[in-house]
This record gives structure tokens, sequence and C-alpha cells, in this order.
């Protein structure tokens, strides 16, 4: 067994600090292990307060590059919640599919940009291209269908524009969704490449287990896999899901010293969100193509390993690529229709959630009479799954002390990219140095 | 699916726009794309914080122009064009999310695939203010006519 570890993967840059893994290990006595996270976006719930509630959800689709469309989402449906606003069956069918869209961009990015290396090997995507670029051009032509397809329902790949309190402003065309349909059902030899690629390489995903509580969504009337409507549930929670506006009892956020970041519990110290936790509490409820992936992989409801979530996201890919695509027959089955968006002002307040790609998302905001926002609060999936990460460190560690220092600190990074924080997204400038 | 038609030239601007000078890249393209009855060949677009999706913009065309906030070392305001063989990224990335984008290395995965336009220029601008807000600060605010001057003249 190694005496001492020191792994210190640390970050800080001039605007917010990025996780952090901090690991000592000194005559083998793990005397420091933590995972260290700066808060993110609290500071976009001071931006909206004082603006109308038609400008919430363009503001909030600026948080995040990857969720833009979920933030846009789960903000219309709190708004709309708030202000006690129907939307109609078609303008929520066409809503689900675009939020499917996102799914498929951000699940498609983190199988093949960010675990996809780890599983085979190379420091990063950009080598991977000269080891397996077929692969990688693979991920990339479904990523690049996902993005046209955002683009189509939302009026932009990234940052919707179509979305407003009641409704949609526009709508695609029969012809456009046909379109869309055909293009999906092309994508499918592409996700099946990619699984197979991923299964072949499986023996990589690390053997570990920690049995925690699963959070998200789930949907009895009709029951449905879901990422947009029902009420929260775990594998802990007896009963009926619990409504949206109940989700404070649901996160519990508290303060700890190691992490500017809010944490979070509901039954149990921490608790997971994201693909696997959909998948653990509706696997029963998948399409037979996503039944099917989940075979293949052997990923079965109760699975507790955190890892397999690149999994839970892979097996959700084909569930919506299918659901879509009948999604689509049932819109062109009643013709579509122009509507217009209305919607009429009132003192109010309101939550919207809905599952982005990783995990559970919650806004409330709350009204003046004259429609202009006087509280908010975002809790968002990260912050949930920050208790749940720690956790799995102290569980995992002492499981792999007898490793070598760099294999222990490539499963601790693993196991983070298998959650896929979203820590630093609110920046995007270049760093650079001229060397001509 | 039916494609937007794509033009031999696209002009990218990326960045947050509610963290501050963050935001240039954006606040630049949305001006531009006010000039695009002057450009018929041009696709101008406001990328916001699209990251990877960078790659799709720009395949397949002639060229891109990219702006973006860049720490270079220089006065705030300043801005320089240069290409991505003229810089080395020295951006620390955890490596552990997707939600880091360093805009030089997907350009580079642009090219690794083959996908890269025949020219890619960036306009980078050194930040003042990194803070959340929606607002540029006045050094870069000040600047904005100068920056659209000088990046059309590279679309004529």
């Amino acid at each position: 067994m190694h005496k001492n570890v020191n792994i210190d993967v640390h970050h800080i840059t001039r605007v917010e600090g990025h996780g952090n893994i901090v690991v000592n290990v000194t005559n083998g006595k793990i005397e420091k292990l933590q995972w260290q996270v700066p808060e993110a976006p609290r500071f976009f719930e001071a931006m909206v307060r004082g603006r109308s509630y038609e400008d919430i959800q363009t503001i909030v689709s600026r948080i995040c590059g990857i969720c833009s469309i979920t933030h846009s989402l789960a903000a219309t449906k709190a708004v709309e919640n708030a202000l006690g606003l129907q939307v109609t069956e078609q303008a929520d069918k066409l809503r689900i599919l675009m939020h499917y869209s996102e799914q498929i961009q951000s699940h498609t990015l983190h199988v093949g940009y960010l675990a996809a290396p780890d599983f085979l090997g190379a420091p990063s995507v950009v080598p991977l291209v000269a080891r397996a670029g077929d692969v990688v051009k693979t991920v990339v032509r479904v990523h690049r269908i996902a993005n046209e397809w955002s683009d189509l329902l939302a009026g932009r790949t990234t940052h919707p524009v179509t979305l407003r309190p009641g409704g949609l402003t526009r709508i695609p065309s029969e012809k456009q969704l046909k379109e869309l349909q055909k293009t999906l059902k092309s994508a499918i030899p592409d996700l099946k490449a990619i699984a197979d690629v991923v299964l072949s390489v499986a023996g990589n995903i690390p053997n570990f287990e920690r049995d925690t509580e699963y959070v998200s969504l789930k949907q009895a009337d009709p029951p449905t896999y879901t990422f947009y409507h029902g009420g929260i549930t775990s594998n802990d929670h007896k009963g009926k899901p619990l409504p949206i506006d109940k989700w404070h009892e649901v996160t519990n956020e508290y303060v700890t010293e190691q992490s500017t970041a809010k944490w979070a519990k509901w039954h149990r110290d921490a608790y997971a969100v994201g693909a696997l936790a959909r998948f653990n509490n509706n696997a029963e409820l998948l399409s037979p193509m996503g039944k099917n992936a989940a075979k293949m992989f052997g990923l079965k409801s109760g699975c507790c390993n955190p890892y397999m979530n690149t999994v839970a996201q892979l097996v959700e890919c084909f569930h919506v690529v299918e659901r879509s695509i009948e999604l689509i027959d049932e819109l062109l089955k009643k013709g579509l229709k122009d509507e217009k968006v209305t919607s009429t002002v009132k003192a109010g307040r309101g939550s919207g959630c809905v599952e982005a790609p990783r995990g559970i998302l919650f806004h409330e905001y709350e009204f003046d009479k004259k429609g202009n926002c006087v509280a908010a609060d975002i809790c968002i999936p990260t912050n949930q799954n920050h208790a749940n990460i720690q956790k799995d460190f102290e569980k995992l560690l002492p499981e792999i002390l007898d490793q070598s220092e760099s294999d222990i600190r490539l499963k601790l990074e693993m196991l983070v990219r298998s959650y896929d924080p979203c820590i630093s997204c609110s920046t995007h400038y270049l760093d650079v140095q001229f060397v001509k | 699916m039916t494609v937007k038609s794509k033009k031999d030239v696209i002009v990218v601007g990326i960045g947050n726009v509610l963290m501050s000078d963050e935001g240039i890249g954006v606040h630049i393209a949305r001006r531009l794309t006010e000039t695009k009855e002057r450009y018929p060949q041009v696709d101008f677009l406001d990328a916001g914080a699209a990251g990877l999706s960078l790659l799709h913009l720009i395949a397949n065309r002639k060229k891109a122009i990219i702006i973006d906030c860049t720490k270079m070392g220089e006065e705030p305001g300043t801005m320089r064009r240069f290409g991505l063989d003229d810089i080395k990224s020295i951006k620390t990335l955890s490596g552990l999310s997707l939600h880091e984008a360093d805009i030089s290395r997907i350009v580079t995965l642009a090219k690794f695939l083959g996908q890269l336009p025949k020219e890619v220029v960036f306009f980078g601008i050194e930040p003042e203010s990194l803070d959340p807000g929606q607002n540029l600060s006045k050094t870069l605010s000040d600047k904005i006519d100068s920056y659209i001057t000088e990046i059309c003249k590279e679309l004529s």
C-alpha cells in the first residue's frame, strides 16, 4: 500500500474556481479527501429581479451553454405556474421535442468527448482523433444532428428564442418535422455504432458501488420515462411523487466548510441526480430500443455504480430518439396549427422543474402585480450532486489506495467526469500567449 | 433534415453576456448583424456560450471569423487579430466537465477532424471586467465602434 498520496487537481481563475480534488494520505492514513467546488450560478438570481416575466427565460438561457434549453424551459414553466398560464397540447409536445434535442446534444458530448477518452485511454478527445477517428466522427455527426434539431425547435442551437410564457412564438412546418423524423431514423445506426464501441471498452468502467438515494422526476399519468412532467421521487420516497412546488423539501440545501456551493440532502446525507437516477426510478418505462441498450450493458434498475451514469446516458439517447420519432407522428397526426401566445399578468409565485441532461433542475420566481420579478431561486443538478460525489470519494479511496497515485487520480477524475458537473460554464474566454 | 443554407463566411461572436466583458464577442456579433445587408455572403451569429457547437458552425465554410474575449496580457480594451498558429492556449482546464470551453482547442479539434475552414481568423479583446453583470465595462463599450470598423475590413 502507498504510504503517501498527494493529489491536488486545483484550478483557480480570476473569475471563479473550478472543481478541485484534494487528497492527502500520510503513512496510509487518509488525512484529507475533498471535492471542493465554488458557488456557480447564484448571482443569476439577482440578475432577473426587477425584470419582466417575459424576459426571464431569455436571461436564464445564458446561464449555461450546455443546458440553455433546459434552463429556459424550467423558467418558462415556473413563470406559467406563477401566472396561472396554460399551454396547448401542441406547444407542450413541441417543447418536449425541443428538450429531447438538448438531451442528445449533451449526452453525445458527454459520452463522446468526456468519457470516451477515459474508456479508450486517451488524455482528451483531440488526441483520440488520431487513435479512433471514426468513433469521434460518428459522435460529431450525431451531435450535429442534435444541434440542427435544437435549431429547428428552439430557433437557435444554443440559447433558445422560441419559448414564451404561454406557448411558442414559432413552430416548425409539417415538412420540417417529417425531415427531422427521417434524420432521427437515420441516426440510429450511428447510435448503435457508438454503443458498440462503448460496450467493447466497458471493462474499463470501474467496478465500484455505493448505495445512495437517486432523485428524479416521475410521471404516472400517462406513465412516461419523463424529462419534463410529473413530480419528484426517489428510491427512498414512499407514496406518490411530491408536487414540484415542494422542491425545497427535497433539496434541503446546506452549507459546508469545504465548498462555497451549497450541498443538498433528502432522506440520507446525500443524493444523486442525473441519467442513472432517472433510469433507476423509471427503467420500466424506457422505449424498446432504450431497454435493449440497457440489456446490452447489463444495466438494471437499482444500479449504484456512479460510473454507469455514462451508460445510462447512452441508454437515454436510444429512448429519446425513439420517443421523438413517435412524438412527431403524434404531432403530424393531429396536424400543426398556428397558435397565438397570450398571457395575462398577475402577482404570484411559481416553481418549474425539468430534467436537465445531468439531473433534476428547479427554478422558482415571484412576480408583483405588474409581472416584474421580485424573487428568484434556482437549484441546479450539479449542486445536488456535490455531496454525493464527496460520499463516493470517501467510499472509493480506501478501496483503491493500493493502486498507483496516477491510477487513483484517474479514477477520482473519472468519477467526477461521470457526473459532468456544471462548474465553470459561465465563462468562455480565451487565455493565450503569442508564439509568433 | 433541411440544414439552413450556409454562406461561405461566418462571423461568430462567443461569450456570456451575463459576465460583463466576457460577452464582448456576442455584443459585437449583434451589432455586426445589423450590417448583414452589406455582406450577402456572410452569416453573422451570436453563438453565446455554445462551446463545442462552434465545431458545427464553422464546418463547411471557406472562412470563419471568431470574436471572443481573450486574456492576452494587454491593456484592457486592446483588440488583436490572430490565427490559430500564432497562439498557444494557456487556459487552465480541470478536464472534469464539458462546461469548460477553450475555443482554440475546439478549433484545433475541427482541424484534426479535417473540418476546418481554409481561413480562420480570431479577434481577441482584452477584458477589463469578468464580473457578473449584463453591461460591458466602459473601456470596452467606448471602443465597440472601432472594433466593428476593424472587423469589417476583414469582410471586404
